[in-house]
């Protein structure tokens, strides 16, 4: 429960230095801050971070509507940096002629991709001791390294598909050498950048021929690629999970999408409309899959939100065979587009209560965390550098 | 003080135009708004001043009559140049805001003057056109369901007739005078909506229209504002019986006040029936309503995907005049499956998230809310009933609203959304007084509603917007 006596200020912080930058500008509208202000029991306050890592924060920012003036970059430049305070918490400081230090209670991130959702703020916010929702540090971190995901899902016996992964420097000095490798999986492959979200640069080969293209696509974007062997007849279905101890399941989707794989455009441009976030007209929910394998893609996400150490929300993506009835886990992403709001509408959780869950699973983690013991007494330093033993 | 000081503001001047505009130049309601709003810093809300002609007259009127003034103050400052004259030349500046909103409507008195007699030309032009019409002319008069009803008879005539009716919900001997300089002769029905909004308008436009039936859908409190009392409206509307004699009158059995006032020959409808018609196996849901009319060994099966029982009174008497006129019965059962909500009058519109949103903002009498409300708690849904509450009740704005309230809880709808105002606070002790067990949300104005809205709702809920809130009644 939040406080009712006194307002709580929550921070929605968004955008980044991120390939992922607009489509967190999308999630930390909708539904975030419009739920937030419809709750009506917060200070909200919008923060954004330019793609070269600048803070602000100003009261138009409360309409989305203020970011999709052509020139608002030009126009924050005009505007004074925000500065953070850490001092009992998280304070940030508007400045000015009577500068401002506001108080924050809870952050909301909604960054996506690098810098924001790859563990980079829960890092800061760690560091600052104040509540924020969503995956900590460390799911948030190995949940973006889809090579690092597979290796400790799969460590728990978690099914994966078979990879081969490089970085750009292995791939430079002993290219051919990881062609072979590559030449030894099923074909046809994918090939991934593996620290990005949002289905940027992946690319199907099916010809060995467009093999390099695709890597190199891949190496635009990312040091480290991820090759896997794609699954035939392919049903490809998510689910995402919410809760720190006690899970709650949204409905598994299937994107019903007309190109090969899921890929940006489908998440967010599909057919050129204007949508509340992700675009949800694509998907089929709750996907009509067999219910043994309902079944099994509920129990492996839940597997896989463990592993990971997820808390307050995470998506898992699944692939499935459709023929051998075959499922294996793709990848887990840490702050779903647009809270996936979505599916959850379809499950009985409106945006205002999802929103108000997750800022409660937030505060519930936070207390959790700050029950553990980090220091203690010692006499090491007495001891070091030629003491006495 | 800043109540004081929003008069000062910029945008001054463009308000009470504004205002104007939304009370369609009518003295009474501007003065009216005038006298209740105390802070004119944000007068327009819900809709935006449009530039027509008068508009941008009228601001060049108050923008010329500021600055005429501002040079007088500082005339009359240099002139007399002692603390007296810098004191009056200040005085005058500071009234110079509070004079013009008297000043700015003396050139609708102009306009008038050389506007009526153009007015009054058009209007007998078209008396005349019309008396050589040979069209069924139809005539629907009363305080609710005028357009509704219009449109019903409108799709089904015009499954074999040319049917012809003033656009949008014109209404006044201006307007339909000049619908009528559009017909082309060969119309076989013509539907005319009589507005009422003082004593003898329903007369005047019955020497206009010269109708040969006439059609009473029902009175009550709307418009109470500029009656006063119920009688006079029941006078008025009753306007369209008197004229039309020994024609064929239907009267709405559903309006008590209607009922009462029916003389001998007059036609009653409601969801039993019409004249001789009776309604048999009546339902409704979210898909439509659909019943069957008997008549003598004569049956009609008729859906129609109009939403709420109280439409089959105004369906069965589409029937009725479509049988008179020679339709058959495939054509009237055809008719009556292509009548449909109309713009804002029981509109579904279903979201992408599966919310379904019923649209009923062009509902603001206390007959149809009480209709939709025993609609809306039927459905089998989680229900949100959003409204600003009712405008124009005059006298009776307190008894209307808390009845509202007392509806809303016995209905079982699980959340009631109230915009502030003047008039919610009674829906909500209507609420309290009948123990209402669900949820009241207060949202400060109609936009926020909507805006939090769809991040409030889940697949499946049923919103139904109820009511408009226009600004001049801010």
């Amino acid at each position: 429960m939040h406080n009712k006596n006194k307002k709580e200020t929550i921070a929605v912080i968004f955008g980044g230095k991120s390939a992922e930058h607009d489509v967190s500008i999308i999630t930390a509208y909708v539904p975030i801050i419009q739920s937030l202000f419809a709750i009506g029991q917060f200070n909200v306050l919008p923060i954004y971070i330019t793609k070269d890592g600048s803070w602000y924060s100003n009261d138009a920012m409360s309409d989305i509507a203020y970011f999709k003036q052509p020139d608002f970059e030009k126009n924050l430049q005009r505007n004074k940096k925000l500065q953070l305070l850490f001092e009992g918490g998280l304070k940030v400081i508007k400045p000015g002629i009577i500068s401002k230090t506001i108080s924050i209670d809870v952050v909301f991130p909604a960054m996506h991709g690098t810098f924001g959702e790859d563990g980079s703020l829960m890092g800061l916010l760690r560091m600052a001791s104040v509540p924020f929702v969503g995956c900590d540090l460390f799911a948030s971190s190995v949940a973006m390294d889809k090579v690092i995901t597979k290796q400790v899902i799969s460590a728990e016996g978690v099914p994966v598909t078979p990879y081969v992964w490089f970085t750009k420097h292995d791939w430079d000095h002993k290219k051919s050498e990881w062609k072979n490798k590559i030449e030894k999986l099923k074909w046809p492959v994918f090939v991934k950048p593996t620290h990005l979200g949002s289905s940027i640069a992946i690319t199907k080969v099916r010809d060995k021929s467009a093999l390099e293209n695709a890597i190199e696509v891949a190496l635009h974007y990312d040091g480290k690629v991820l090759v896997e062997e794609s699954v035939e007849n392919l049903i490809e279905v998510t689910l995402p999970i919410m809760g720190n101890n006690n899970l709650h399941l949204a409905a598994i989707e299937r994107p019903l999408n007309k190109t090969e794989f899921f890929d940006f455009n489908d998440k967010y441009l599909s057919n050129g409309k204007k949508r509340g976030g992700v675009n949800s007209a694509y998907s089929e929910i709750p996907a009509q899959i067999a219910p043994e394998l309902a079944h099994k893609v509920k129990e492996l996400g839940k597997k896989v939100y463990r592993t990971l150490g997820c808390s307050g929300i995470a998506r898992v993506d699944f692939l499935i065979d459709g023929t051998e009835n075959k499922v294996f886990v793709n990848e887990v992403n840490t702050l779903p587009g647009s809270l996936y709001q979505h599916n959850w509408k379809k499950v009985g959780v409106s945006n205002v209560e999802l929103v108000d869950n997750l800022i409660t699973l937030a505060k519930e983690h936070f207390s959790e965390e700050k029950r553990l013991t980090r220091t203690f007494k010692s006499d090491i330093l007495n001891k070091a550098g030629g003491g006495k033993a | 003080m800043k109540n004081i000081a929003s008069r000062y503001r910029l945008c001054y001047v463009r308000s009470l135009v504004y205002m104007l505009q939304a009370s369609e130049y009518n003295i009474n309601d501007y003065f009216a708004w005038l006298y209740r709003t105390k802070d004119f810093s944000s007068v327009e809300k819900r809709k935006y001043l449009v530039k027509s002609p008068k508009a941008i007259l009228l601001l060049v009127v108050g923008w010329g009559f500021l600055s005429v003034i501002t040079v007088f103050a500082l005339w009359v400052a240099l002139l007399i140049s002692t603390t007296y004259g810098y004191i009056l030349g200040t005085i005058i500046l500071l009234a110079s805001p509070f004079i013009l909103a008297y000043v700015i409507v003396i050139p609708l008195f102009i306009i008038q003057m050389f506007q009526k007699p153009v007015e009054m030309a058009i209007i007998n032009h078209a008396r005349k056109k019309l008396s050589r019409h040979k069209a069924l002319k139809i005539a629907i008069a009363g305080s609710y369901g005028k357009t509704s009803l219009r449109e019903i008879l409108k799709t089904v005539l015009s499954e074999k007739k040319k049917v012809a009716t003033p656009p949008h919900n014109h209404n006044t001997p201006l307007s339909i005078g000049k619908f009528i300089r559009t017909l082309s002769g060969d119309e076989e029905v013509l539907i005319f909506e009589l507005g009422e909004y003082y004593p003898g308008d329903i007369q005047a436009l019955c020497k206009l229209v010269q109708p040969d039936i006439g059609i009473i859908t029902g009175i009550n409190e709307a418009h109470l504002q500029k009656f006063k009392t119920l009688k006079k409206t029941t006078q008025t509307i009753f306007e369209l019986a008197d004229f039309l004699a020994t024609h064929p009158v239907y009267i709405n059995g559903e309006s008590k006040l209607a009922k009462d006032n029916a003389k001998y020959g007059h036609i009653i409808y409601d969801r039993n029936g019409v004249g001789e018609w009776r309604v048999k196996n009546s339902k409704t849901d979210l898909s439509g309503t659909s019943f069957s009319l008997i008549k003598n060994k004569e049956k009609l099966d008729l859906k129609s995907l109009l939403l709420g029982l109280h439409q089959i009174g105004p369906l069965a008497v589409a029937v009725d005049i479509a049988i008179q006129e020679g339709l058959s019965p495939e054509q009237v059962v055809s008719g009556v499956k292509k009548t449909k909500p109309f713009n804002h009058r029981l509109e579904i519109k279903t979201d992408e998230s599966g919310v379904i949103m019923i649209d009923d903002s062009y509902n603001g009498n206390p007959d149809g809310v009480r209709a939709v409300i025993a609609f809306l708690g039927a459905l089998p849904y989680r229900r949100f009933y959003v409204t600003p509450g009712l405008v124009e009740m005059g006298a009776q704005t307190e008894t209307i609203h808390r009845k509202i309230g007392h509806e809303l809880a016995m209905s079982g709808i699980e959340k009631v959304v109230l915009i502030k105002n003047s008039v919610t606070p009674y829906i909500e002790q209507g609420l309290k007084e009948k123990q209402y067990h669900g949820e009241v949300l207060w949202f400060d104005d109609a936009l926020s509603a909507f805006a939090a809205l769809p991040h409030m709702t889940i697949t499946g809920d049923i919103v139904l917007l109820q009511n408009d809130w226009p600004d001049q009644y801010a």
